[in-house]
């Protein structure tokens, strides 16, 4: 049996997350929160690991208490168990003292076969967490993972997409993948999953709690790099479209437009 | 057969002068999308002019010139009908609404909002949303117009639970065919007061007159919402379910039904595959999603579990949950999507949008596909299982024109003659428009049929709203 890990995260709904023009800080209150699609999608390529060769699925995230929902709803489509990082010191971790502390929480969650991540996260979307998860795990990485081939004698076969064609690797285990949203389309659970998930334990692991956890490598300590300004960029003004139906009128339009503008 | 005056320079004059500058257009300069709707089978039909109105009494002054001058006067929204409604088949003026698109005032101590028929229907939902209020009816087709959703009665997913457009209408101002401007009903939630014109104006495709402003009846938003999508091997199965799920208190807002071909054209258009075609290893015949709405999430629950225990007495294959804001989206976009879909693999199309009794849609789905097979046409379908309304759609990709027409027309009048064998009606919320008018006339009789005439003579003597159009044969001899 496959003991599989699935890295997840929830993130606000960026279609509605807006910038504060004179703070240059996200305006997040009231703003929905959801978990990262693509997350979603390596949860899914777990998940059919899981129904093919038997294994067991354990669900991982760092966040704020309110993170637990996103794991909720990740068990109700194939997670068997799932933890929670919680902590005000983990709080403003960059993706290098974040990988830091999945693994050490991990450690203490058994030796894991399969890592699964999604490719990047839609919010702060570095696509650095899978390959430091990697090397911090001593696993082979295969990115890019459109069909999981094989997996016997302690190896993975699979194909990974590439600009111009399909790949296939070989790596051992343990091996982490990120995988293409396309072929893996996340399922919707099923009733009875879905209400077990809601009463489903969640385990919670603090500052306290992780075995021999370095407090100066995790949250803003920890990380390596410093945001020291973040600003929207500034967007051409909007184009608009003149049609009434009459081309004398819009040419009409238009050229009043060109005058009122200076252009002509 | 009624006649018509062409626009003379001078009548074009007048109406010019009736609207602002670069609101009116007289043949060439005409946006060539006026000469049909979403349904261009059923003929295009250029006007000599079209108008874009801003005000109801921009509407009440070409209407007394159209009067005068006996021009013939079809109102248009966005479009987006699929019956030729807001086709002009007599040419003459398109009085286009869509500028009208102004939402007027929130009455919140009644719940009630004034707007103008311009505006789109997916502007008002998310505008009431703002106001955490919600306008019920939910028609397909976002992007029409309010105005044409009232002009059709238009219905949608959510009338299980809520009802249909003219649940919500609680007054109109109307111009009517000579100029005048008139309001019918009032912002109260009963009355019996002499005849309701108002309800004779709902759903009467601008053929009695022109909705200019529109007061409708709103609710205060659900907080929490969630649909269960229930797959089942026939479609038999999954419709035998829909009446236990309406006796069984559940209280659903909407029951929407989809066979698997139409789950596969949609997930091949959309690359969105969120409604399985397999579960647990077998094939899905037809799936309905279920959707409850409410105010308490643990009453939702209850619902659901409910539910569970109803599908598997009727052998559902699984129930599946759309609770999270991104499963849903996507649900919803694939289900709203699914006309599009169709369109978009189809290069000819006519559709039916028959009502039957709920218990009947078997009977009447194997019939269609029996017909659509010894007729050589794809019949694709989905519709409101919860109120027994059909969007069924015939296809074609390799006939000739006149060939499909021939065909689809067999089919037709073979399909309203089982649909009336069933008790059903023409149209659940598409309307008549010019496609159906025959079909409507064999469904209510003659004497139903007259009485409808002799109403439209008393709005509009002279015929110049609309003409053949429901029940107007002022245009017979016309190519229809």
């Amino acid at each position: 049996m496959l003991n599989i890990l699935v890295c997840v995260k929830q993130i606000p709904d960026i279609d509605l997350v807006r910038m504060d023009p004179e703070t240059g800080n996200l305006v997040r209150e009231g703003v929905p929160t959801l978990t990262n699609p693509l997350d979603l999608n390596a949860l899914e390529a777990a998940v059919r690991v899981k129904e093919r060769y038997g294994g067991h699925i354990t669900l991982i995230t760092m966040g704020p208490p309110m993170a637990e929902s996103t794991l909720r709803e990740c068990l109700a489509v194939g997670g068997d168990e799932a933890v929670l990082i919680s902590g005000r010191p983990f709080g403003g971790a960059d993706t290098l003292s974040t990988s830091y502390s999945i693994v050490k929480a991990a450690e203490m969650l058994g030796n894991f076969d399969l890592i699964f991540c999604g490719k990047e996260s839609m919010d702060g979307a570095t696509g650095q967490m899978a390959s430091q998860l990697a090397e911090r795990f001593n696993a082979s990485q295969i990115s890019c993972c459109s069909k999981i081939e094989e997996i016997s004698g302690g190896k993975i076969r699979a194909l990974r997409t590439l600009e111009k064609g399909t790949e296939l690797v070989e790596a051992d285990l343990p091996c982490l993948l990120t995988v293409e949203k396309d072929n893996f389309f996340g399922r919707l659970p099923n009733l009875e999953a879905y209400l077990a998930s809601k009463k489903a334990e969640i385990r919670v692991l603090t500052e306290n709690t992780i075995d021999g956890l370095e407090m100066e490598k995790i949250g803003v300590p920890g990380s390596g790099t410093i945001v020291p300004e973040i600003y929207a960029p500034k967007l051409p003004e909007p184009g608009q479209i003149i049609k009434t139906g009459s081309v004398k009128t819009d040419v009409g339009r238009l050229m009043s437009l060109l005058v009122e503008k200076g252009s002509v | 057969m009624a006649s018509y005056n062409r626009i003379t320079a001078e009548v074009a004059a007048q109406l010019r002068a009736a609207v602002g500058e670069g609101r009116f257009f007289l043949n060439e300069e005409v946006d060539p999308n006026y000469s049909h709707d979403e349904m261009p089978i059923y003929g295009k039909y250029m006007p000599d002019a079209a108008v874009d109105v801003e005000s109801t009494e921009e509407v009440s002054a070409i209407m007394k010139i159209c009067a005068a001058n006996r021009i013939p006067v079809t109102c248009r929204g966005a479009g987006t009908g699929l019956v030729g409604g807001c086709v002009p088949l007599a040419g003459g003026l398109v009085l286009c609404t869509k500028r009208m698109n102004r939402i007027l005032e929130y009455d919140m101590d009644n719940l009630v909002v004034r707007l103008q028929p311009g505006v789109l229907l997916k502007d008002l939902a998310a505008d009431a949303q703002k106001h955490g209020l919600m306008y019920p009816p939910d028609p397909g087709e976002k992007t029409a117009t309010v105005g044409g959703n009232i002009s059709t009665n238009a219905g949608g997913m959510r009338a299980v639970k809520y009802g249909v457009t003219r649940d919500y209408v609680l007054a109109l101002t109307v111009v009517l065919a000579d100029g005048r401007i008139v309001e019918l009903g009032k912002s109260v939630c009963k009355t019996s007061s002499g005849y309701s014109l108002l309800h004779l104006m709902i759903g009467s495709e601008g053929t009695l007159g022109i909705i200019t402003e529109m007061t409708l009846k709103l609710i205060p938003s659900p907080q929490y919402d969630v649909s269960c999508l229930v797959p089942f091997r026939t479609v038999e199965a999954c419709i035998k379910a829909v009446p236990k799920i309406k006796l069984a208190k559940l209280d659903p807002q909407s029951i929407e039904f989809m066979d698997a071909d139409i789950v596969t054209s949609s997930a091949a258009f959309t690359g969105n595959p969120i409604f399985p075609e397999r579960v647990k290893n077998e094939d899905v015949g037809a799936s309905i999603l279920v959707t409850f709405t409410g105010y308490d999430e643990e009453e939702l629950d209850q619902k659901m579990i409910r539910l569970g225990e109803i599908a598997k007495e009727a052998d559902a294959l699984d129930v599946l949950v759309v609770s999270t804001a991104a499963t849903k989206k996507s649900a919803w976009a694939a289900r709203s999507g699914f006309l599009t879909a169709i369109e978009a693999e189809t290069k000819l199309i006519d559709e039916m949008d028959v009502v039957v009794p709920v218990d009947r849609i078997p009977v009447f789905l194997i019939y269609i596909r029996m017909l659509g097979e010894e007729n050589g046409i794809r019949i694709r379908n989905f519709g409101h299982a919860g109120d027994g309304n059909l969007h069924i759609y015939c296809c074609s990709n390799d006939l000739e024109e006149d060939d499909f027409k021939r065909r689809v027309k067999i089919i037709m009048d073979k399909a309203y003659t089982k649909c009336a064998e069933l008790e059903g009606q023409v149209s659940g919320e598409h309307s008549i428009g010019h496609a159906k008018m025959q079909y409507l006339r064999e469904s209510v009789g003659e004497d139903v049929f007259e009485l409808m005439r002799q109403i439209k003579s008393v709005f509009d003597p002279d015929c110049i709203l609309n003409p053949g159009k429901v029940c107007d044969l002022s245009l017979s001899g016309r190519p229809a």
